[in-house]
């Protein structure tokens, strides 16, 4: 008897020592630093060598542009640029920079716009043909610089909002060298103290930020926890402040913790069936058809997305110049079957799909797309195919249908037009190979359109030829959830998938 | 001096293994679809912009080239640089060589620990009630995939007892420790489950061998018998499990690494493959084939220490 309490009360002892020991060790990382959980690490601060998403929103919180998209995602806000002039042609662009200073206190001038520029559209820049269109720099001042181009190149304005064209300190990386980027001054809200790789960045505030009383955080750590659960748990735990990537399934029960919220991000990325129209029977217009009467989105988004989503009518997300006139693909059996018919494969068809390994949404939402395509006879094989291979897989033609999607860098549709619609440009139209010679015309046109209604009249009707050829089954625009804690406000993750973090207080 | 001599012998037979990985390594990932600039431009990329890159990342050179340049590099002591992370893969790599050993490090401390005196009891007092529950506790451990036995301890010891961290490796000595603490008792456990049942049966056998007998006969205590003679002799084959074991956890932290968030080579492997990032990769393999190699030849090292009949040449 007096054995077992005193093991008993050893057990308790150790327990709850080890609950002090913890409890201290928690306290010691926590000093009134915002913690962000991401899923994965960035690979590269470089702006004109990244094109992965954790490597591009550090650099959206480290360099500033010459414009940056509102928050809304819906027009171009000044950023370094004070203010900007375009001439009635459209092939020349004039900017006034404001009083900003990087964070080693360097003005930002005239003269480093132009070397960051001219950077970005180098031989050495993944990125050069968004910016090779502007073919002279005038530095007039410090606080002023004109842009020329030979021809119009209407999305261009937006092309200098995105990070590859992000505004470096011209003599410290040229003094320096790739080993700039090892500690990268930049002159927006934040700098990037220290990097563990895999492990997290730590940034600290940039004094000489332009945005007066901005940001109102210290410091905050970019912490990489790849797995989901982990994710969650750790952010109920309050081993992190916000989390980004919340799964579906569980961005629900979430939302029953007291100490969570759960909001979601309406991201520029939509959802489709791609279909190779090479191939029999999808070559056939009525068929393609056929199969976007034949699927229950709305069903979809309520089983699987948990209401996160709204049906696509076309290849383009909701953003600027949307056809709003164009409705979705209803659900109509009678039809597609009739459709089928026309297409000379009345009593349907075996075909295949490739889905995304690891991607569990991916996974649920082919199975609905197999049982509603059996409804009309196309039976549907599943072949899952690794993440990577598949992009290669598809464009290498070798594919009959492929779950995927597309998302846009910037808030202009021009780029997910030309990548899912224009044949060839990009990617022959997302590797479906359907061609309009229609679309392609008003894609050129659209280039050297000044922004205004008859740009936005070129797109709707792009939408709606998209609509029309249906080279993809189109599925659906999702949102993203992402959750922090009460004590979080003002974090907030932006309809380009980068979030911001200069609003941010933590109570 | 031996055992400099055999250590250095060791490893130079290692230079031809490690030929045929690097081979075998550098043609899976080409066989492999997907390239790197495809996957790194994506959406954004022209076909020209693609065969630009790939001209920069100098993956239009034939095969057997940019394996002389691979193999180049390892005699310059270094494995190039990263595709990905457009840096050199050393550091990059030795960064994150840390808490992957630490993590394979202190669970072989914790198997070891827990193995020792369990098997020893177990042996003597087989068929016992403790026997049996051993034997239970552990093929159910066992039994578990490690991820899914993750989360479950998550729950309980970081969420409801929240006495360790969720997951992540930390800053300090005592930070990383404690962070590692969870995940390393797992994999102990799955390591427990076979190093008890061998070391286990091992003694049983010892037991029933005549020196055993003599030694009881000439009258030294039990301890000394079963600590001295017994253990001693039963510990052969069970160098070898731990030693077999361990190399294969190395390879495959990557679960565990994943669900805990710690920043190891398990980790690194898994995206630079997602990456194409060839050269990373080619350095990973060679870095855990030459970590296996150096786990068994502390094995080998562990045989002469233990029975003297063994000898290192």
């Amino acid at each position: 008897m007096s054995k077992s309490f005193r093991t008993g009360s050893a057990v308790k002892t150790g327990f709850i020592g080890a609950l002090l020991l913890s409890s201290a060790l928690v306290a010691q990382a926590h000093a009134a630093t915002f913690r962000l959980g991401v899923a994965s690490d960035a690979l590269t601060v470089d702006p004109i060598a990244s094109s992965d998403n954790p490597s591009i929103w550090t650099e959206l919180l480290i360099y500033d542009q010459l414009v940056r998209p509102s928050k809304d995602g819906t027009k171009l806000e000044p950023g370094i640029a004070e203010s900007w002039t375009v001439s009635p042609d459209g092939k020349e662009f004039r900017f006034k920079l404001r009083d900003a200073k990087f964070s080693d206190g360097a003005p930002v001038t005239a003269a480093d716009v132009a070397f960051s520029l001219k950077r970005a559209a180098g031989d050495k820049s993944e990125w050069g043909r968004f910016f090779r269109p502007i073919t002279s720099y005038e530095v007039v001042d410090d606080h002023n610089i004109v842009m020329k181009l030979d021809k119009p190149f209407t999305p261009i304005l937006n092309n200098l909002a995105m990070f590859s064209a992000s505004i470096l300190p011209q003599k410290l990386v040229e003094a320096q060298g790739a080993a700039f980027f090892e500690h990268p001054v930049g002159s927006g809200p934040f700098v990037l103290k220290s990097w563990s790789r895999g492990q997290k960045q730590e940034l600290v505030k940039n004094p000489n930020y332009w945005e007066k009383g901005k940001p109102s955080l210290d410091a905050a750590s970019i912490e990489v926890v790849p797995e989901d659960n982990s994710r969650v748990l750790k952010l109920k735990a309050g081993e992190l402040d916000a989390i980004i990537g919340v799964p579906f399934n569980q961005a629900e029960s979430l939302k029953s913790d007291p100490n969570v919220q759960v909001s979601v991000a309406p991201v520029f990325r939509i959802d489709l069936v791609q279909l190779n129209t090479t191939k029999a029977p999808f070559d056939n217009l009525a068929v393609r058809q056929a199969l976007n009467y034949a699927l229950d989105k709305d069903a979809i988004i309520k089983g699987i997305l948990r209401g996160n989503a709204k049906p696509a009518t076309s290849s383009i997300p909701v953003m600027a110049y949307h056809n709003t006139e164009l409705k979705p693909y209803p659900l109509d059996l009678a039809k597609a079957k009739e459709l089928l018919k026309q297409g000379g494969v009345p009593n349907g068809f075996k075909t295949s799909m490739l889905v995304s390994a690891g991607d569990v949404t991916a996974r649920q939402v082919a199975s609905a797309i197999q049982a509603s395509l059996k409804k009309i006879g196309v039976e549907v094989e599943l072949q899952t195919i690794e993440g990577s291979s598949q992009f290669s897989t598809t464009k290498s033609g070798n594919f009959q249908m492929s779950l995927s999607y597309a998302t846009s860098d910037t808030i202009d549709p021009d780029q997910l037009v030309g990548f899912t619609a224009v044949n060839p440009e990009r990617a022959n139209a997302f590797h479906t190979q359907w061609k309009s010679e229609k679309l392609n015309e008003l894609y050129a046109q659209e280039r050297t359109t000044l922004d205004g209604p008859e740009r936005g009249k070129q797109f709707k009707e792009i939408e709606a030829l998209t609509h029309e050829g249906a080279p993809f089954i189109f599925l659906y625009a999702p949102s993203q959830p992402y959750a922090s804690r009460k004590t979080v406000s003002g974090f907030e993750v932006l309809p380009t998938s980068n979030y911001s973090l200069k609003d941010v207080v933590l109570k | 001096m031996s055992i400099v001599f055999f250590c250095i012998s060791r490893l130079l037979q290692l230079v031809p293994v490690l030929l045929g990985i690097t081979v075998v390594a550098f043609l899976l990932l080409r066989v492999m679809p997907g390239d790197p600039a495809t996957l790194m431009l994506g959406s954004r990329g022209t076909p020209e912009d693609i065969a630009a890159l790939t001209t920069q990342l100098g993956l239009d050179r034939p095969l057997w080239v940019q394996y002389l340049f691979f193999l180049g590099d390892i005699a310059r002591g270094s494995f190039g640089r990263s595709i990905a992370y457009k840096a050199e893969i050393g550091p990059l790599l030795v960064a994150r060589l840390w808490p992957t050993l630490a993590l394979v490090g202190l669970s072989t401390v914790i198997a070891v620990i827990v193995t020792v005196p369990l098997a020893m009891y177990t042996a003597v007092r087989r068929g016992s009630l403790v026997d049996h529950a051993v034997k239970f506790f552990f093929v159910a451990a066992m039994s578990m995939p490690a991820f899914w036995l993750g989360v479950l301890l998550v729950l309980l010891l970081a969420i409801v007892f929240p006495i360790f961290p969720v997951s992540g490796y930390g800053d300090t000595l005592p930070a990383h420790l404690h962070h590692l603490a969870l995940p390393a008792f797992i994999i102990a456990l799955g390591t427990c489950a076979l190093t008890i049942r061998s070391l286990r049966s091992a003694i049983i056998a010892v037991l029933g061998a005549d020196y055993v007998d003599t030694a009881r006969a000439k009258g030294l205590p039990e301890r000394a018998v079963l600590w001295r003679h017994v253990f001693r002799n039963s510990l052969m084959s069970t160098i070898s499990v731990l030693a077999v074991h361990t190399s294969w956890v190395i390879g495959g932290t990557v679960v565990i690494e994943t669900v805990f968030g710690i920043p190891g080579l398990g980790s690194l492997l898994v995206a630079s493959i997602s990456a194409r990032d060839y050269p990373m990769v080619q350095g990973l393999t060679v870095t855990f084939a030459v970590l296996v190699v150096i786990i068994n030849l502390l094995a080998d090292i562990g045989y002469a220490l233990v029975d003297p009949r063994v000898s290192l040449s």
